[in-house]
């Protein structure tokens, strides 16, 4: 009766605050699909006018203009992008007076439907393309061996063709290149998939000016290929730790990279230039209804780009459930052999758990794949799940010693005096009455690891975040996907924690029947 | 059965057990009583080896189970413990507490288990209450509870460490009924407690405690009636004293009236009794003994018991023999008499303080 009511009271409470999420969810995608309008911009038309004072300037954080605009324009607010879809959005509705970034690649945004933006005339800035080589490369000579190749591909015309189909014309068809047959090396190529039309995803496949460079290359080299698809973030270093060979990602050659990778022969010229708001033609308002409908169809159904995303969400889940798995069994392990343990083995665990805790997730994951596995080619899925077991178990680790501390030492000192050895008075007494403290935690650790694996992309795992992104790439919008993922996320720690929550009941002693109890039992009279 | 040999317990900071001997036989029924904090506890949990020995031994029918070898688990399953907070297991039922440890340990059926434990619960008055759980039940019958669950592994000795302590007054009376029901069983029992008339009705040896080592150990009468010790005596009739000693005739005088006011409040002495005590000293040592006496050295003890609430007043002085009923302050004598019931003087001879002034003060 007393349980029934306590079951009742709780799940109106618990659907409520559901529907609120979906609620608030909804709200931001309306809000975020119409748009918020600035006022008050500065018509600018040439490059020169970004001397003028109050000017908000748009670049993506990674590249070298970020700090030459600082530099050039002190009067200037220069505002880096982390996603440049996200800039092209900022200018179109007025948040930002320029954004400045390579030429083609805003033509190409344009070109796909980015509205109400235009292109000034200049050039800012040149960069050259180039490939990054890895110092630590597996194949001997590379930097030699890709300078040759692309002099030997420019001599016959080859690389000029490429950047003219890829770049020029739009014309996103990979010509066929020969695999090799018993490969001589094996060449280990960083690339971005998230770059038009420089390393993308057409569907589930990489496609491509780099990846077809990649392709060559190896054909010439008498080598079979592997990519790992890394975030900018991380690609410098995977090569200077040897992760990779070398980077095909239409990376730029700056000083400041070369001081930490040698690079090859400039590829090609990218000119940067500014996207300015277009007055004449501003964003075509569409329906609300419309608008939704077409981002859905880019995202999902476009080059089936649902399997990307179902490809994400298998990788997210694989980590996670065996994170939770694999780390609850760690938590709990170490709980057990620190529970009698001398103080030097306690002393080391607690410091160990203190780096684990101390640490951002993300630079533990780094540490973990490029520096502490960087020798051995171990996937970067495997070394996540490592990584976040140990996250997990320390939490877990950390849930049950409080738990536990919750019992009263009597409970302990009653079940040895009627004979039980220590361990099993752990385990039929004090555990299961520390239960009720630990689970609770333990859900909402389990939610929080769901949405704490999504810093994966930065060791080469394509998990759903990171998919995201890459239709994000293709389809130059900027939040539909986002939200998609939000929702999915949002989703997976429900189902997640809502597992955990019937194990909370099922391992809740005072929820047993009576019958259970007496199970097997016959009482008398 | 038990021989406890230069048993010690040390702390950091505290010695609990300094040096306990004993031998406990077959079928003893022993209270052990003490002032508080003098290892009562810390004894029984020594020998339930809930706490480590530092030092001496244990031997249980002969075995040493302080033994670094001997399996500490091995000697509890032959002593039950009851614990001053019940400690049942508050996840099990009434009945699975009694069932938990006869199946897990002395793998009995989950049938016999449960027939075990519904009789215990009748035994202690419990039928019927077999599916509630700890929670809710009252401080008395949960450790009722308690002692069916030490019942149920059908211990060689009980050890019952204050078990009525944490007990509303109410519901004393139900559980020392139980214990008293057990200990006419013939089982062997140490009980650590303060109600020194229940210890008196079911035990036949009392061991007195204080300072770490058992002070006394006799039968009920040998201790409770004519103890040994002044200690123990002090105890039994929970007297509270204040020494004060009197060594020169520039004796600080006014402090002591503080010192005595102290010791009164301290006592919940009632304020006539305070102004009798005081007075009775003043006139006795000041006004009578000081100015007759040649050496001034008198040892003064103020007693007061709580059980019948009367203090007394004992003044020991050396010197020949002189009783202040035959001196010569008339005036101080008769306003003395006012306040004290009962004035006994003894003279002993050769002894060191030889007279012995007792008064025992009007309540």
């Amino acid at each position: 009766m007393h349980r029934k009511k306590q079951k009742s009271e709780t799940r109106p409470a618990r659907r409520a605050g559901k529907a609120a999420g979906i609620f608030i969810l909804l709200a931001m995608m309306l809000f975020l699909v119409t748009g918020c309008s600035g006022s008050g911009n500065k018509a600018i038309t040439s490059l020169e006018q970004l001397s003028e004072p109050g000017i908000r300037i748009g670049v993506p954080s990674t590249i070298i203009e970020y700090d030459m605009l600082k530099k050039d324009y002190p009067n200037a607010t220069v505002i880096p992008y982390t996603d440049s879809p996200l800039g092209y959005r900022d200018v179109a509705n007025g948040r930002l007076d320029v954004f400045v970034y390579a030429r083609e690649e805003m033509k190409l945004a344009i070109e796909h439907g980015t509205e109400g933006v235009k292109l000034l005339d200049g050039t800012y800035h040149s960069n050259d393309a180039a490939v990054g080589i890895s110092p630590a490369a597996k194949i001997p000579n590379l930097q030699e061996k890709i300078n040759t190749f692309i002099r030997e591909l420019r001599a016959d015309g080859t690389l000029e063709d490429m950047f003219d189909r890829w770049v020029l014309r739009s014309e996103y068809e990979m010509p066929a290149i020969p695999k090799t047959e018993n490969p001589k090396y094996h060449l280990r190529v960083a690339t971005s998939g998230t770059v038009m039309p420089y390393s993308y995803y057409v569907g589930t496949q990489l496609n491509g000016y780099d990846i077809e460079l990649a392709y060559r290359f190896a054909s010439w080299l008498g080598a079979d290929v592997e990519f790992k698809v890394i975030d900018y973030g991380g690609i410098i270093t995977a090569a200077a730790t040897g992760e990779v060979d070398c980077i095909m990602a239409n990376l730029y050659r700056t000083e400041e990279n070369s001081k930490t990778i040698p690079f090859s022969e400039t590829l090609f010229v990218v000119e940067m230039t500014g996207m300015v708001p277009d007055s004449a033609r501003p964003a075509a308002a569409k329906s609300f209804w419309d608008s939704i409908a077409e981002s859905f169809e880019k995202t999902f159904i476009r080059e089936n780009r649902w399997q990307l995303l179902l490809e994400g969400i298998g990788t997210t889940l694989l980590i996670t459930v065996l994170s939770i798995l694999l780390g609850t069994a760690l938590g709990f392990g170490v709980f057990l052999l620190c529970r009698k343990g001398n103080p030097v083995a306690n002393g080391l665990t607690h410091i160990m758990i203190r780096l684990v805790t101390g640490l951002p997730t993300v630079v533990l994951l780094m540490v973990l794949y490029y520096i502490i596995f960087g020798g051995l080619s171990i996937p970067g899925t495997i070394v996540s799940v490592i990584c976040f077991t140990m996250v997990f178990g320390s939490a877990v680790f950390a849930m049950v010693n409080t738990g536990v501390s919750t019992v009263d030492k009597g409970q302990a000192e009653a079940a040895c005096s009627l004979g039980f050895t220590d361990r099993k008075a752990f385990f039929d007494v004090v555990l299961p009455q520390a239960m009720p403290y630990i689970m609770p935690n333990y859900r909402e650790q389990i939610a929080a690891l769901v949405k704490a694996t999504s810093v994966v992309g930065y060791v080469t795992v394509q998990d759903l975040t990171k998919m995201g992104d890459i239709i994000r790439s293709r389809t130059f919008e900027a939040f539909f996907p986002l939200l998609v993922v939000a929702l999915v996320y949002f989703i997976l720690a429900d189902l997640l924690t809502a597992l955990a929550r019937r194990l909370e009941l099922h391992t809740d002693p005072k929820r047993r029947t009576k019958e259970k109890i007496m199970k097997g039992v016959k009482a008398g009279d | 059965m038990i021989e406890l040999i230069h048993l010690e317990k040390k702390y950091e900071q505290t010695v609990p057990l300094k040096d306990v001997n004993a031998v406990i036989n077959r079928g003893d029924v022993i209270s052990v009583i003490g002032p508080s904090g003098t290892g009562k506890s810390t004894l029984l949990r020594c020998i339930n080896l809930l706490e480590k020995p530092t030092g001496g031994q244990i031997l249980l029918d002969g075995e040493d189970i302080t033994d670094p070898k001997y399996d500490a688990v091995k000697a509890r399953r032959r002593m039950g413990m009851v614990f001053q907070s019940f400690n049942l297991f508050g996840h099990l039922t009434v009945i699975e507490n009694l069932m938990l440890a006869p199946r897990e340990i002395l793998k009995k059926t989950k049938q016999e288990a449960y027939d075990t434990g519904i009789a215990l619960l009748k035994r202690v008055g419990l039928a019927g209450r077999e599916f509630q759980y700890p929670d809710q039940l009252s401080g008395g019958q949960k450790q009722r509870i308690a002692i069916a669950r030490t019942l149920a592994m059908d211990p060689d000795v009980i050890l019952l460490d204050e078990p009525t302590s944490a007990l509303d007054p109410t519901m004393v009376g139900e559980v020392q009924a139980v214990i008293r029901d057990l200990a006419g069983t013939g089982k062997t029992m140490m009980i650590v407690t303060h109600e020194m008339n229940f210890a008196r009705s079911i035990c036949n040896r009392v061991f007195y405690m204080d300072q770490g080592v058992i002070f006394e150990d006799g039968t009920p009468e040998q201790v409770f009636d004519h103890p040994q010790k002044e200690q123990t005596r002090r105890f039994i009739h929970k007297l509270k004293v204040l020494e004060l000693l009197i060594d020169s005739r520039e004796y600080d005088f006014a402090g002591a009236g503080t010192l005595i006011d102290q010791y009164c409040l301290r006592s919940d002495i009632l304020l006539r009794v305070k102004y009798r005590i005081r007075l009775a000293f003043e006139e006795l040592v000041q006004q009578i003994l000081l100015p007759v006496l040649e050496r001034t050295a008198l040892h003064v003890t103020v007693e007061y018991s709580e059980e019948e609430k009367t203090a007394t007043v004992i003044i020991a002085y050396g010197g020949p023999r002189y009783d202040p009923a035959e001196g010569k302050n008339d005036l101080a004598y008769t306003v003395l008499k006012r306040s004290i019931s009962e004035l006994t003087y003894q003279y002993t001879e050769g002894a060191e303080l030889s007279n012995t002034i007792r008064a025992v003060i009007l309540s």
